[in-house]
């Protein structure tokens, strides 16, 4: 492995002429300095400015009113910035919301109360054997069109709003306001932007994390997207809120509280990706390099039809197709263990048996843990696979359409299933905090990967908020256990 | 047979013994055991191995590194002092961690490893402290510089290399924010203090703590940082001034990026407006709009002298 002693070329040294470049060269590395690099990209700028003076023309006087600067004195002011970044997101997510509202119910009405029972009787008449009509309509189908229903109306709208602002030139003001509450957590202020995305879908906040040129703090951005509560995992919040949380108060007061409940876990999830993201700059993300930088562009007219069409081609669905890739083998799987039998139980039922002592600790229980393995590729299918198997442990079968079979209900006949599953009120606040931390979708876990090539990371990012909600929830039981067993 | 923790000690001996002979030190048995934190009858053993091996002779009490020796010292040398320009350049680790790492790394890169690294770091000459790396063949050319108390007042000089140990002076000087490549001015000189000017911060150093510090004088043609410099960060809202030039304390990514943006000597900057917070603040370089946060406008070294005209 040494060369001992011999300072001179060794017998197999190049020819000479070629020698003599690189000990040149080697000599020139030396006479130049470190600055070399510098020297030649001031060259570079310096004979570009004089190209640019000779072949563009600016105007000789600048306009006296920039309109750039007036909008930017506007929204970056000190006593407008915050109040007007409030209001117009606030708009994005109440419209999104509302307007969702009426295609998500009519695809939920086509696609799961018309067209499920349709091919039902198709299968019937052409007399498909019982378990391959279970296997591709009740399970296939079924997840997959859940996941359509609830998943595309709400992102079709959210996403395309979100490009407008980001293509008028907006959002990187919203990065420069919030960029020194970032700044104390180790991350970029474009982490804002990231998890707003987030709370649309995290997969497609993983990607807005792209804008973040640091590799340290996009790492950062990226592993902590998922604190933003996803579009996925609000219909939960809201129903567990309403049936447990606002019936603690009177009638009247029970929307605004339950309201408040689920703002109170949107909130945690952004205090705690602040919280992580301080831990992780200043432990395993230590050694990544950190740059700072943040371009505000020019403002410019949104191209309105074109920045809907490209938004919904990239990222709707994009981020659909993803998730459809993964709720078709999901059904499957919910299929076969609600109807597959081992002994006198389905294997649902072994498995929802085996997990309840861990559930009873977590102060949740079985069917919810395995309603959150099976149901790993998007959040949206959670809690009518929770529904489903608790009809399928309880016997309660008045409720549902059958082993296997995923369906949503009114809200009475969900409560009364609830509490004939044995829910109180610490299983449906377990809920909602599990709900907010837990391992991320598949569609997520797998856009991670893509972005950042690392197995690592893409195992931190999964398992990390996973083992908060698992210490989160353990601790609230003993706690609340305690409490109750005191009062 | 020699194990890894014995060829990691002895590379470590090779390296002391080496920096002794270059500063004019005799190493003695105590010194070794007392570099390596092993006792003195383990030392002496691994050092008659090592002989045996011919890479240092032994005579009495006297030890020499034979040409062998020299050559896989000046290795290890070079695979310490390129780890640190990677950490320096690549990663965010921060100056205190990159000598502590070198240490450890530098016994574990191949060859080949060293010379994919030296390549990928494209073939520097110094690392982050100043010292030269020395080339594949063993070869490089010394700073050359003088200790800072060497100076009189008055004088400009250039930094070209920070001791870094031990390591409770070197963590004093970053904190000051020193770097290579500095450029200061000595003001007064004396037993109990070193005073000198860079930019236009003024710092007070102990004469033993400025000792650490190598400088090579400068005539005043030949500096480039007059004292009327400031930094970006003092700019106020609406005002211009031009760049003089980047930190030295500004290296790898984050000195790319800035060249990227066209912060460069001369370039005019404005600053244009604070964010509601406080910080970042957005400058005008070259027509485009750019956040800085404050320690970052801090690396960039302005003049108002050439706009005012």
């Amino acid at each position: 492995m040494l060369n001992t002693g011999q300072m001179n070329p060794p017998e197999n040294a190049l020819p000479n002429a070629a020698q003599n470049i690189l000990d040149t060269a080697n000599q020139l590395r030396w006479d130049v300095g470190g600055s070399a690099h510098e020297k030649i990209v001031e060259a570079i700028y310096t004979d570009a400015a004089r190209i640019a003076d000779r072949a563009v023309t600016y105007p000789n006087t600048p306009p006296r009113f920039n309109l750039d600067r007036t909008i930017d004195r506007l929204v970056t002011s000190r006593i407008w910035g915050f109040p007007l970044m409030i209001l117009l997101f606030t708009f994005v997510f109440w419209f999104t919301i509302i307007g969702a509202n009426y295609p998500s119910s009519f695809l939920a009405w086509l696609l799961l109360d018309n067209v499920h029972p349709l091919l039902k009787e198709g299968s019937a008449a052409i007399g498909l054997p019982w378990w391959l009509d279970g296997l591709l309509i009740d399970g296939m189908y079924l997840a997959t069109a859940w996941v359509i229903a609830v998943m595309l109306p709400p992102m079709a709208i959210f996403f395309p709003l979100f490009t407008l602002l980001e293509d008028f030139g907006y959002l990187p003001r919203v990065a420069f306001n919030l960029d020194n509450i970032f700044k104390k957590s180790g991350a970029h202020g474009k982490q804002s932007l990231s998890m707003m995305m987030g709370f649309g879908c995290n997969a497609a906040g993983v990607v807005a994390t792209r804008v973040i040129d640091s590799p340290r703090e996009r790492l950062i951005a990226i592993i902590t997207n998922n604190f933003a509560l996803c579009n996925g995992r609000w219909p939960t919040q809201i129903l567990i809120a309403t049936l447990f949380i606002g019936a603690l108060v009177p009638a009247y007061l029970g929307g605004i509280i339950s309201a408040l409940a689920v703002v109170g876990i949107a909130m945690l999830g952004v205090l705690l990706s602040f919280v992580v993201s301080w831990a992780l700059s200043r432990t395993w993300l230590k050694g990544e390099a950190s740059t700072f930088s943040l371009e505000l562009p020019p403002y410019r007219p949104p191209r309105f039809w074109q920045t809907v069409y490209t938004s919904l081609i990239d990222r709707t669905i994009y981020v659909l197709w993803r998730a459809i890739v993964f709720a078709l083998p999901a059904g499957v799987v919910i299929w076969l263990i609600s109807n597959v039998m081992i002994g006198d139980a389905s294997i649902a039922e072994h498995l929802v048996n085996f997990l309840n002592p861990i559930g009873w600790l977590l102060g949740l229980n079985g069917v919810i843990l395995l309603a959150y393995v099976v149901a790993i590729p998007a959040n949206e299918i959670v809690i009518p696979t929770v529904l489903m198997l608790t009809v399928m442990v309880t016997g309660a079968s008045q409720y549902g359409a059958g082993s296997g079979v995923m369906f949503e209900t009114g809200s009475q006949e969900t409560m009364a299933l609830f509490h004939a599953g044995g829910w109180t009120l610490l299983t449906a606040v377990n809920l909602m905090l599990f709900s907010l931390l837990h391992n991320p979708c598949s569609t997520t876990i797998y856009t991670i990967y893509k972005e950042t090539g690392s197995k690592r990371w893409t195992t931190v990012a999964a398992l990390l908020p996973l083992a908060m909600g698992f210490v989160v929830t353990f601790v609230v039981a003993q706690v609340w256990r305690l409490f109750a067993m005191m009062g | 047979m020699i194990t890894t923790n014995e060829r990691i000690l002895s590379e470590d001996v090779l390296k002391h013994i080496y920096k002794c002979e270059k500063n004019n030190r005799r190493p003695t048995m105590e010194s070794i055991a007392g570099v390596l934190q092993i006792k003195q009858d383990e030392a002496s053993t691994l050092v008659s191995k090592m002989a045996a091996h011919n890479l240092l002779t032994l005579q009495g009490d006297e030890f020499h590194l034979t040409e062998a020796g020299q050559d896989y010292a000046l290795q290890v040398i070079r695979a310490h002092r390129l780890w640190e320009r990677y950490l320096a350049d690549e990663t965010g680790f921060d100056e205190a961690q990159w000598h502590v790492q070198a240490e450890q790394h530098e016994h574990h890169l191949t060859p080949d490893e060293v010379e994919a690294l030296a390549a990928r770091l494209g073939y520097p000459t110094h690392d982050p402290h100043g010292d030269p790396i020395p080339s594949a063949s063993g070869q490089y050319v010394p700073h050359g510089g003088q200790p800072l108390t060497a100076l009189e007042p008055g004088q400009y000089a250039r930094i070209v290399h920070i001791e870094d140990e031990p390591p409770i002076v070197y963590a004093q000087l970053v904190a000051e924010g020193l770097y290579p490549d500095t450029e200061l001015r000595l003001k007064e000189i004396s037993t109990e203090r070193v005073r000198f000017l860079v930019g236009d911060t003024e710092h007070r150093l102990a004469p033993i703590v400025a000792r650490n510090i190598s400088v090579l004088p400068l005539s005043p043609e030949e500096v480039t940082e007059q004292t009327n410099t400031e930094r970006l960060s003092n700019l106020k809202i609406g005002e211009t001034a031009q760049v003089v030039r980047l930190s030295p304390a500004c290296r790898g990514p984050e000195r790319r990026r800035f060249m990227d943006l066209g912060i460069l000597p001369g370039t005019v900057i404005t600053a244009e407006m604070v964010s509601p917070s406080g910080d970042p603040t957005a400058y005008l370089i070259r027509r485009s709009l750019i956040g800085l946060r404050k320690e970052q406008a801090d690396q960039i070294h302005i003049t108002r002298d050439v706009v005012k005209q």
